[in-house]
């Protein structure tokens, strides 16, 4: 008999499109940054060369100019030096800002991922919930949802933590209440959808419990937008956390964070003393563009699929 | 009479996307009044041809080389303003999925005047006119009032008509039809044909078909050509092609048809005595959010599946066959009557007896690409079931798997791969192996031909015919192809609008149809050889009615030909006819209309 | 129809905001934050903590401290029922009083900032949607993912040092007008409106010249989001199969472009509507930056200061001006794509 048809279909699609993805240099930036924040969060209060909540005895230095950078390296790595140099420069109450702007990432990066995989995790769950019952509960949890999402992000975050106390953990609890809806809504969408999928039918059809079903057939597939808008919900959750404490309403001084770093620099700027609010600035500004890139690669890499 | 001067001729076309070539030197020509039909397979490039035709490429492919001469001009050399001046004035244009085609956004009867008066002189109320007067020429009813609907309003066919009015609007010299009745209703798409030829004759303009389906080719071109791996390997007058194929591919293509006059492709004689499946008074009703209207998808369905037999089931959209077969597996809950198998009550098992019954009875959907979790390997989908069902080993249910793709017809070679990059034809078999992993008795193929190209429809239904011999089988087999219920099935129901209007053996039902639907149903199939062209047809007034709000008498009553006032009183029962066939109709019952005679 | 859709609309909407009143209400009082102590010290003998504590109302039980907010207990003043706000516990004056004069500095900053950022932004979007792939197009994508993940208030600090500081051509960030200059006759509250009734177009311009950084940099921000919106919709509409089959029809160009235009638009408004509620919350930190004297100054103030009916207030005007927002933005969307239906 002859296999004629089979083996044709075969063969005309199985070239092998996987070898062929173009390079994305926009994935590389982004994982390049990602990568150096990351690094920095779990080695950058080591290799700080002052102690970042320790005030020197130099106020408002300002950084040295570019110029002499090559020299002062090639001094502080032989050693000749007393004290490394402020590469930064130092802000009104003696903090070297270069210390404090490398070790900065481990506080920011902390919250924002552990604010995202409770999120994401709560969040998928109950949207998995969401996607297979539709009764009383679950219409509620829509509709709570859908309030939270209509009130602006930062209020509520500062409303949060100003008031449950500025406390690391009260930080990532209103995070976590921010970006819990998302997850939500993101994966009771895919998971309306992936119920209905052939596979999911016939499964059913050759007498898989429902409960099965789920776990090992929807749920596996709906997870995918979810987890590609967490690389953006971890910037901008870096970015509130850092507003957060521009305004007072986040992180307690003098624990090194970007937006607290930017928030007391903020008055010198208009006498001209830049380097206490700029630095930290282009940091964050870099970071949450590498997490940023890297979520739009991600999706990007998906859409393809 | 056919000119001899092509109206348009491709010589040496190629067009590729990147990192494939689709097209590699197409020759094609096409005269004054002549329709040629394009054929070929799904991947072969029939649409990028016909768009190419144009000197357009759908991004990111591109036209290589070759040049298209129109009045002796290459098109692929004209700058891109006298390219806009052709297109819509001389040479149209119908694609595939109409409602996406036309403009969503603005009424249709706009669209229509804005491309004549893109190309011809006249005022505004001079283009309207004539917009209203070429969808009444396309067999629109009542089109002042469809020219100002938009695009989501109109239905499938009549969408398609109005893309064909606006592509005749300007008088073109050249019309291409780009599978213009894919996902049409049968009755439907012979309407469409039919208003197509029409027009087309009318105005003497030549036509380009590209179809997956012999059917359209036997019954309305005049030639063919056959498009496969880029190029056109056969291209003669459609006679001689359904006679004697040349091309090892067309062959191919032809080969269940060929095969038809002998005695050797009657479905396999494995009908036994023994009742499998009996469905009484099979009831489903979907409530629509909103309203407490429901949409009664099957109403009072009785039939019975023998071991060994195949059943087939037909109608259009809305018939609620695919809803019968989802039923009686209980995918949905009826809401009324009752399934047995082998006697056990399927409709009211719970627990363990229904996951016991659910091996014996699976299923193989429409869409093979859907159909597998696209993250899981050939062998996790295939030994599904066996992990389900048994205790079998790793080892035990990987060699199972292996088996079950060998008599699919695939290599084990695939049990490591994934779905994707898959064709449409492997994947299917995939869904089959599957099913058949369950050990069942009975299967229910919902459409599994509609979406193959015919070559791969002929491996299917082959394979399936070997399998109802070799393990014998019973099948409900769901289609709206008449064609492969021909070849498959020993017995066929008819459903129109939920209800099963005809019950009889294939040979009865397809030769001598008695319902005045069944008799229109066969009527507008297109049997694939031309030899049966010109036939007359009866084709039922309008379109198929909503199943929301049905009537309480006939169904049929407000379109049927031999409709009477009686027959939208009271509804119709199945009454069993001389010859052992069910049908429902008061009046052939009565024998006051006889079976018409349908060619074989 | 029309009129059912939005009465249904604004009913669903005040029952989502009495909610998230109430919510927020009981959310605030749960925490552990002690507003009276902020009041009267920390070193505060009890007598006068219980007299704080009896003044601000905290010593009833919470659902009697509901009633009275909401303004249904018998015998008790008016609440929020009949359109009373209560009263500030830093300033002792009408929240909607203060909100009213704050509420229009914020619209105004967020207004400008959309009109022109949208002027701007659209037009960019969609020439990289013509030009997909080219290097105008890369580059103008990457500045939108950019510009999109930016904190706007160390961009607003950095303005304001290289344009008023280094520069010299903005003024200093020290609020709406000068301080030297007499504001003009609140009548709409919106300062360039008023400027303009009062008949002193000067004050106009100073206004304007006071706006610019706090735009620019809100324009800045919002660049990012509606050029990825505008470019991603423009170029969905132009591959879509209705624009190749226009020209297949040999439609000309504009007419073309004109559709496929339209066909953007349409799912852009529901973006547009979020960012909007968005940017709403997003201002106050450049308001802060730059002393405008908005809402979201007024926001953090009652926030950091424990001033519960202020903040109760701000929440409140917040959510029903964004919920406007969505409503107003859903009917122009309907109104624009005929497939929309008023369900």
């Amino acid at each position: 008999m002859s296999l004629g048809g089979a083996e044709a279909a075969v063969a005309a699609r199985s070239t092998p499109s996987r070898t062929r993805r173009r390079p994305d240099p926009l994935f590389a930036l982004g994982v390049a940054i990602v990568a150096v924040a990351v690094l920095l969060a779990l080695i950058g209060p080591e290799i700080a060369p002052y102690d970042p909540t320790q005030a020197t005895l130099f106020y408002n230095e300002p950084p040295p100019p570019l110029a002499e950078w090559p020299g002062l390296l090639r001094a502080t790595l032989a050693g000749e030096l007393p004290q490394p140099p402020h590469w930064f420069g130092t802000d009104a109450s003696g903090f070297d800002v270069f210390s404090r702007v490398i070790a900065a990432p481990r506080i920011d990066l902390a919250i924002a991922l552990a604010a995202n995989v409770l999120s994401l995790g709560v969040g998928v769950l109950l949207g998995l919930v969401a996607g297979y019952y539709t009764n009383w509960a679950t219409a509620l949890l829509m509709r709570a949802s859908d309030v939270m999402q209509s009130f602006p992000v930062f209020i509520s975050a500062m409303i949060l933590v100003a008031l449950a106390g500025r406390a690391t953990g009260n930080i990532v609890l209103a995070l976590c209440l921010l970006y819990t809806p998302i997850y939500i809504r993101l994966t009771r969408a895919e998971v309306l959808t992936q119920r209905k999928r052939g596979f999911v039918e016939a499964a059913r059809a050759m007498g898989s419990t429902e409960l099965r079903c789920a776990l090992v057939h929807v749920l596996p597939n709906s997870l995918a937008p979810a987890l590609i808008q967490s690389s953006v919900t971890i910037g901008f959750a870096i970015l509130l956390t850092a507003g957060l404490s521009f305004v007072g309403a986040g992180v307690r001084p003098p624990t090194p964070e970007w937006g607290l770093m930017i928030s007391t620099g903020a008055n010198q700027i208009i006498l001209g003393e830049w380097w206490p609010s700029v630095f930290p600035g282009i940091a964050i500004s870099l970071t949450v563009f590498g997490f940023a890139v890297l979520g739009n690669a991600l999706e990007r890499r998906y859409d393809g699929n | 009479m056919t000119g001899t001067e092509p109206v348009l001729e491709a010589r040496g076309l190629s067009v590729s996307y990147p990192g494939a070539p689709v097209l590699r030197g197409l020759n094609l020509a096409v005269r004054r009044r002549e329709i040629v039909g394009l054929m070929g397979d799904a991947a072969s490039g029939k649409s990028t041809a016909a768009l190419a035709l144009m000197g357009l490429a759908r991004a990111p492919g591109t036209i290589d080389a070759g040049e298209v001469l129109f009045d002796g001009r290459n098109l692929l050399a004209l700058p891109e303003a006298e390219l806009r001046a052709i297109r819509g004035r001389d040479l149209a244009i119908v694609v595939q999925n109409p409602r996406a085609a036309l403009n969503p956004m603005t009424r249709v009867g706009r669209q229509i005047a804005a491309v004549w008066r893109a190309h011809r002189e006249g005022t505004g109320g001079e283009a309207a006119a004539r917009a209203v007067e070429m969808l009444r020429r396309v067999g629109i009813n009542d089109p002042e009032r469809r020219a100002s609907a938009f695009a989501h309003e109109l239905s499938g066919g009549m969408a398609q008509r109005a893309l064909i009015a606006m592509a005749l609007a300007a008088e073109p010299r050249l019309l291409i039809a780009d599978e213009p009745t894919s996902g049409l209703d049968v009755t439907i798409q012979a309407q469409v044909l039919d208003d197509l030829a029409r027009s087309v004759a009318e105005a003497g303009t030549a036509a380009l078909i590209v179809t997956q389906d012999l059917g359209v080719v036997a019954n309305y071109c005049d030639r063919v050509a056959v498009l496969h791996d880029g190029v056109i390997v056969e291209d003669r007058p459609v006679a001689d092609f359904f006679r004697a194929p040349e091309h090892p591919y067309s062959r191919e293509v032809l080969r269940l048809q060929r095969a038809a006059t002998g005695a050797r492709l009657a479905p396999a004689d494995t009908v036994t005595e023994e009742t499998l499946v009996e469905v009484r008074g099979l009831s489903k009703a979907f409530p629509i959010r909103g309203s407490d209207k429901v949409v009664q998808a099957v109403d009072g369905a009785d039939l019975i599946v023998r071991r060994g037999e195949t059943l087939g089931l037909v109608g259009e959209s809305g018939s609620g066959k695919t809803t019968v077969g989802r039923t009686l597996l209980r995918l949905e809950a009826p809401t009324a009557g009752e399934v047995r198998f082998r006697g056990e009550d399927v409709t009211a098992a719970r627990g363990g007896a229904l996951r016991a019954l659910r091996r014996s009875m699976q299923i193989v959907f429409q869409d093979p690409y859907d159909s597998v979790n696209p993250r899981w390997t050939v062998e996790r989908i295939v030994a599904e079931p066996l992990a389900l069902h048994t205790r079998l080993s790793a080892a035990a249910r990987r060699a199972r798997a292996a088996e079950l793709l060998e008599m699919v017809g695939l290599s084990p070679d695939l049990l490591g791969r994934r779905p994707r990059g898959l064709g449409s034809g492997a994947l299917q078999r995939i869904a089959i192996a599957r099913a058949l992993a369950a050990e069942p008795e009975f299967l229910v193929l919902d459409e599994p031909t509609s979406v193959l190209a015919p070559t791969a429809v002929n491996g299917l239904i082959e394979l399936l015919r070997r399998l109802q011999a070799e393990l014998g089988l019973a099948y409900l087999f769901i289609s709206h192809d008449l064609t492969t219920v021909k070849f498959l099935c020993h017995r066929v129901a008819v459903m129109y609008l939920g209800e099963i209007v005809e019950l009889g053996s294939v040979r009865q039902v397809f030769e001598r149809p008695a319902h005045p639907y069944a008799q229109s149903l066969l009527a507008a199939h297109l049997e694939p050889d031309p030899v049966q062209r010109g036939r007359p047809r009866t084709p039922l007034e309008g379109e198929i009615p909503s199943p929301v709000d049905l009537p309480t008498g006939c169904r049929l009553a407000s379109r049927c030909p031999h409709a009477e006032p009686a027959c939208a009183a009271a509804r119709q029962a199945l009454t069993p006819m001389p010859d052992g066939r069910l049908v429902r109709c008061r009046r052939v019952a009565e024998g006051e209309i006889s079976a018409e005679e349908v060619a074989a | 129809m029309l009129r059912r859709y939005v009465l249904r609309r604004l009913f669903a909407a005040a029952l989502q905001l009495l909610a998230l009143t109430v919510a927020v209400f009981f959310l605030i009082r749960l925490l552990p934050a002690d507003p009276v102590s902020r009041f009267v010290g920390l070193n505060a003998s009890a007598e006068a903590y219980a007299q704080a504590e009896r003044n601000l109302g905290l010593d009833r039980p919470l659902l009697v401290q509901l009633g009275q907010y909401l303004g249904v207990l018998p015998g008790a003043g008016p609440g929020l029922l009949q359109g009373d706000l209560g009263t500030s516990w830093v300033t002792g004056s009408p929240v909607l009083d203060e909100i009213a004069h704050t509420l229009p500095r914020t619209l105004e900053l967020v207004t400008l900032s959309f009109v022109v950022a949208f002027l701007i932004a659209a037009p960019v979007g969609m020439l990289g949607a013509l030009r997909p792939g080219g290097t105008a197009d890369r580059g103008v994508f990457v500045y939108s993912l950019f510009a999109g993940s930016q904190p706007e208030f160390w961009w607003g600090l950095l303005f304001v040092y290289v344009f008023f500081f280094s520069l010299g051509w903005a003024p200093a960030p020290l609020g709406v007008l000068s301080p030297m200059t007499s504001a003009p006759e609140p009548v709409t509250g919106f300062m360039l409106i008023d400027s303009l009734l009062a008949g002193r177009p000067e004050v106009f311009v100073e206004a304007l010249h006071h706006y610019a950084l706090p735009v620019l940099t809100l324009v800045f921000i919002l660049s990012g989001p509606i050029i990825k919106m505008v470019r991603q919709n423009m170029a969905r509409a132009l591959e879509s199969d209705f624009v190749l089959y226009a020209r297949c029809a040999g439609l000309p160009g504009g007419a073309i472009a004109r559709a496929a235009f339209r066909a953007a638009m349409a799912p852009s408004m529901t973006l547009i509507g979020i960012l909007y509620g968005f940017m709403l919350g997003g201002a106050v930190l450049v308001e802060s930056v730059f002393s405008l004297g908005g809402l979201g100054q007024y926001a953090i103030r009652s926030i950091l200061a424990f001033d519960y009916p202020a903040i109760q207030g701000v929440v409140l005007v917040i959510t029903a001006v964004s919920l406007l927002v969505y409503l107003a933005l859903d009917l122009i969307h309907a109104a624009i794509d005929p497939r929309v239906s008023y369900a």
